[in-house]
Order: structure tokens, then sequence, then C-alpha cells
């Protein structure tokens, strides 16, 4: 292959996310130092937006809502699709349908799990309530979604509804694409159970802790549909994301420039976690 | 007798057969009821779809034995679904065909033409995967103003095919790389020129690749909220997604009106996952299998 051709096959392709995705980000950062409202131009302000950012209280509960949903989220998500593989691993039988069953959610779209669980949450006459009611549990009932203490649980409950299987899926193909012997030897050895798992899976499991891990920080960092669904944010910015009030400011209060500064912020914060979270795990798989 | 050593495990072995048997049931019947649980909000949602709003609301468990086909009339009124169906498929197919098309041919280059300009390239490609949508989205939206797309598939289209670039050209370049050039240099040196060897050689070769890439964009598209709500305004151009989205926000629901829009909303994506799960599991397993 020639450089010429090389050159031509990648301009296609070049060429679309150029348009599309660099030069909106270049054109992104460049809408954070100004004041534009709506879509025309505006005035360079510096970096007032970014001042302004670290004195808003909305977008500084929104920062914390967002990496408390995200560590619940990952760490709860991938335990539970973890302890699922490991038992899924053993019995051949059932493990097709089981999986198919647990990747259903993740098949549905935000917005449709987003009504479906605002009705189950509901206080008047939602499944979850009347359960309890049936259970005796009447006492532990909350307004799922209305009170502060829950909401953000609430809704980070879905999210892990929605996404375990596909966790679990992940952790399986792994489980299932080790050596055989490997694990046998492991038995003869007398480590069984519990005890195989902490000493020989867990290793082995790295690379698919790798994945799974990255994608659930990922998708949880940029949680948007959910809340927008269920609670647009409230009660009192309970639930309130980064996205979410990016697209408030952006398109309900046609703030473009505030928008986008907060945009930029979401980017930096993904970058960040994402590079350190790379690079513990690499570390953790060569350590291994 | 020698047997006499034999005649003493034989029941024992038996004995731990029978444990380990038992055990495996009940582990097994565990697993099924969590299976059941997690599907649980399905089922509900597919039961009270066909229920009256007063009997969804007081016994949302129940089958529906007096199945009220109307309320699916009704949604699907409601929802222009054949319309929005049509709109979607428009969408994802395009999508998904420029996308294919695009990014094999920038794989293809980057892997069999290394030089450092081609992995700059790939690296800056790469790079976009950690770009959240709504980083790119306020400016999206006035550039597409600026070229007249805003509320045109041409415009959503490019977007996501823009947007799905990265993962596609990580993809295909991850799984050409573990394929030898043998084939495309044979095909050379037989006189093919550049496009009959990508055409040829190159496409079918990526064949198991396309299915799986194929399925994240139908996965992607079907399920996307953002970008229909801020690139699609007029009604006849909506998705499914946002016809959910549109029909449930503008009304004040009954559980009779609200859970047949959901089920129509979902129901094209169960199919496919039902169909092409082999697929769907092996797309979800990339990296951490084999």
């Amino acid at each position: 292959m020639r450089g010429r051709s090389a050159f031509l096959l990648i301009l296609p392709a070049g060429l679309l996310f150029a348009v599309f995705v660099i030069y909106p980000l270049i054109r992104g950062i460049e809408l954070s130092f100004t004041n534009a409202i709506g879509p025309s131009g505006g005035a360079l302000v510096g970096f007032d937006n970014y001042v302004k950012m670290f004195q808003d209280p909305t977008m500084l509960r929104a920062l914390l809502n967002t990496l408390v949903y995200t560590v619940v989220v990952v760490v709860v998500q991938n335990g539970v699709a973890l302890f699922i593989a490991f038992w899924l691993f053993k019995l051949k039988r059932i493990r097709n349908f089981v999986r198919a069953s647990l990747l259903l959610p993740a098949m549905m779209a935000f917005v449709a799990v987003g009504y479906l669980w605002s009705f189950i949450y509901s206080p008047l006459g939602g499944p979850l309530d009347l359960a309890m009611d049936a259970l005796g549990l009447r006492s532990l009932e909350k307004i799922w979604l209305g009170d502060p203490q829950t909401a953000l649980f609430a809704i980070a409950f879905v999210y892990i509804w929605m996404y375990t299987g596909y966790s679990a899926t992940i952790f399986l193909a792994n489980y299932l694409s080790i050596d055989p012997s490997q694990l046998e030897a492991a038995q003869l050895d007398g480590a069984r159970g519990w005890k195989r798992f902490r000493l020989i899976d867990w290793s082995l499991l790295a690379p698919s802790m790798t994945i799974n891990v990255t994608l659930s920080v990922i998708g949880s960092l940029r949680v948007f549909d959910l809340p927008f669904i269920m609670t647009r944010g409230g009660p009192n910015n309970a639930t309130q994301t980064i996205s979410l009030y990016i697209y408030n400011s952006s398109f309900t209060n046609f703030q473009f420039a505030y928008g986008t500064t907060l945009a930029v912020a979401l980017l930096l914060l993904t970058v960040i976690v994402g590079v350190t979270q790379a690079t513990l795990l690499r570390r953790r798989e060569v350590d291994l | 007798m020698t047997t006499f050593p034999l005649t003493k495990t034989r029941p024992a072995r038996r004995a731990q057969r029978t444990k380990q048997r038992v055990g495996t049931a009940v582990s097994s019947l565990l697993l099924i009821a969590f299976a059941a649980l997690t599907m649980l909000p399905i089922y509900i949602m597919i039961a009270v779809s066909l229920k009256t709003g007063t009997a969804g609301e007081t016994n949302p468990f129940g089958l529906p034995l007096d199945p009220q086909w109307q309320n699916y009339v009704n949604a699907f009124v409601n929802m222009h679904y054949l319309q929005s169906v049509a709109n979607t498929l428009i969408i994802t197919i395009s999508t998904a065909v420029l996308t294919i098309f695009t990014a094999s041919m920038a794989a293809w280059a980057i892997v069999r033409y290394t030089r450092r300009w081609t992995r700059t390239a790939y690296q800056i490609f790469v790079a976009g995967l950690t770009v959240p949508v709504f980083v790119v989205v306020t400016p999206l939206y006035q550039i597409l103003q600026q070229l007249h797309l805003l509320d045109t598939y041409p415009g959503i289209v490019l977007a996501y095919t823009a947007l799905t670039m990265p993962f596609a050209v990580f993809f295909f370049s991850g799984f050409l790389r573990a394929v030898p050039a043998e084939l495309e240099e044979a095909a050379a040196v037989d006189g093919c020129n550049l496009f009959r060897t990508y055409w040829n050689i190159v496409l079918p070769l990526l064949r198991p690749a396309t299915a799986t890439l194929t399925i994240f964009i139908i996965l992607q598209v079907w399920n996307d909220l953002i970008l229909p709500l801020i690139l699609l305004s007029s009604n006849d151009k909506q998705t499914v997604t946002l016809a959910v989205y549109a029909t449930i926000g503008t009304h004040t629901f009954s559980t009779a009106q609200l859970l047949p829009t959901l089920v129509l909303g979902v129901i094209p994506l169960f199919v496919v996952f039902l169909v092409l799960q082999r697929y769907v599991v092996a797309g979800i397993s990339v990296g951490a299998g084999k």
C-alpha cells in the first residue's frame, strides 16, 4: 500500500471525525470563554465562566452527585456481576437462559426504563409499595424519587438493574476463556470455592475487570437520561448530575457558553478519572 | 478379600456425588429465582400494559386475564408508531452503512501502512472514545444549523457516524491486526487495484467484526434520546425513543396509556436480541473472551 492510497482510505473517516467531533470540541472550548447566549456569537470574557462554575452551588452539587452515583454503580454493579458470573460458570445447564434474562434490561432504552421505574416507584399504586404492603414492610416505604435521601440511590439501583447482566456477560466470557486445567489444578491443590476465587480466579479475571470498570465508570460519569426522565434533577437538586445540568444550561436556559464550560469540566473529569483508573488497572494486570 | 476397600469407598463416593448434585440444583434454583426477579419489572410492564387503568394500579402483578388490546391501538396511534419505526430504521441503516465503510477503510490503512502519521491518526481516533457526547453537542447544534442540516436525516446520521467512529476504527483495527496480510498481498500481486482488494478481500474478511459493530450501532441509535431530542424537531422525523418521550412527556398518563407506549418502544430491540442473541453476547464479550 502506498502512502497516497493510505491517505485516501483514511480521508473520509478522518474528515467526518474532524468536522463533527474535533471541530465541535475546539469550538466548545472556545465557546466556554465567551458569554454567548443562544446559537449566536458572544464576546470573550476570559475565565469568567470557569470562576462562576466553581462558585455555583448547583454545579458543586451535580459534581458530588455524579461522583457518589459513579462509586455506587461501579462497586455494586461489578460486585454483583462478578458473583453471578462465578456462580453461572459452574452451572452449564442454565447458563444461557440466565444470561439472556439478565441481559434483557440492557436492551431497553433509558427513556423506557426511566418511565417504567417511575411507575414502579410511584407512591400512588406503584408496584414496589404494593409489594412492600403485602410483605408487611409498610413502615419502610419512602417516596423513593421524592425523598432527597433516597432519590439518587433509587436511580442508581435502576442503572444497576439494567447493566449487571451486561457486566456479568463480560466476566463470564473471561471465565469461559480460561484454560480449564488451570482451575482443575487449583481444585486438586485444595483450593475450592471462595478460596480458589481469591487465589486464582481474581487474577485470571483481570482483563474483564478492566473492561467492566472502564465501561461502568464512563457510563455513570455521563449519566443523563435516567435523572432527566425520572426526577428532572429534583428534589432540591438531589439527583442533579453534570450532564443534566449541561443540558438544562444549554438547551433549557440557552446559556450555550456556560453549558459548554460545564461540558469541558466533564471532559476533564472523565479524562482524569479515566487515566488514573487505566493506570491502576493496567499496573494491576501487570503485577498479577 | 481384595474388593473390601472398594466396597467401603463406593457409598462414600456416591454420597459425595449426591451432595454435589443437590448443591448444583439448589444454586441453579436460586439463580433462576434471581433471573426471574430481574425480569419482574419487564413482566409488570407487559402485564399492566394490557389492563385497564384501575386494574393496573390496584393489582399490577396478576396476569392480564381480560387483555385490553385497545390500549395498544391508542398508543400505536399516539406515537405515530409506523412512521417512528421507519424513521429509526432509515437513521440506523444509514449510520451503520456509512460507519462500516469509512471506518473499515481507515482501519485497513492504519493497520497495513504503519508510518508515524497513521499511528497518530489512530491515536486521535481512539482519544475520541473518552469524549462525552455532551461536550460536543452544543457546538454540533450550531454547526449543523450553519450547514442547514438541523432537523434533517443527513445531519443526525453524520453526527452519529462521527461519534461512533472512534469505537469503529478501534474495533476494526484490533480485528485486522490479528489477521495476516497474505491474502491482500496475493490479490495485489494478481493485479487487483486498491478498490478491488478492499471490496473482494478486506470487507469479506471483516464480516464477523461488521456484524458485531452493526449490533452496537443498532443498540446505540435505537436507545439514544439526546441527539434526536436536540437535533430533530419536527414530529414526522422523530425516532421511536423520541416518540416514547414526546408522547408521555406531553400527556398526563394513566398506566393504560403509559405502559403500552413503553412496550411498543422496546419491543423491536427485544426481537432483535432474541433473534441475534448469539451475536449480541459475542459483541458484548469482545476483548474478554477467546
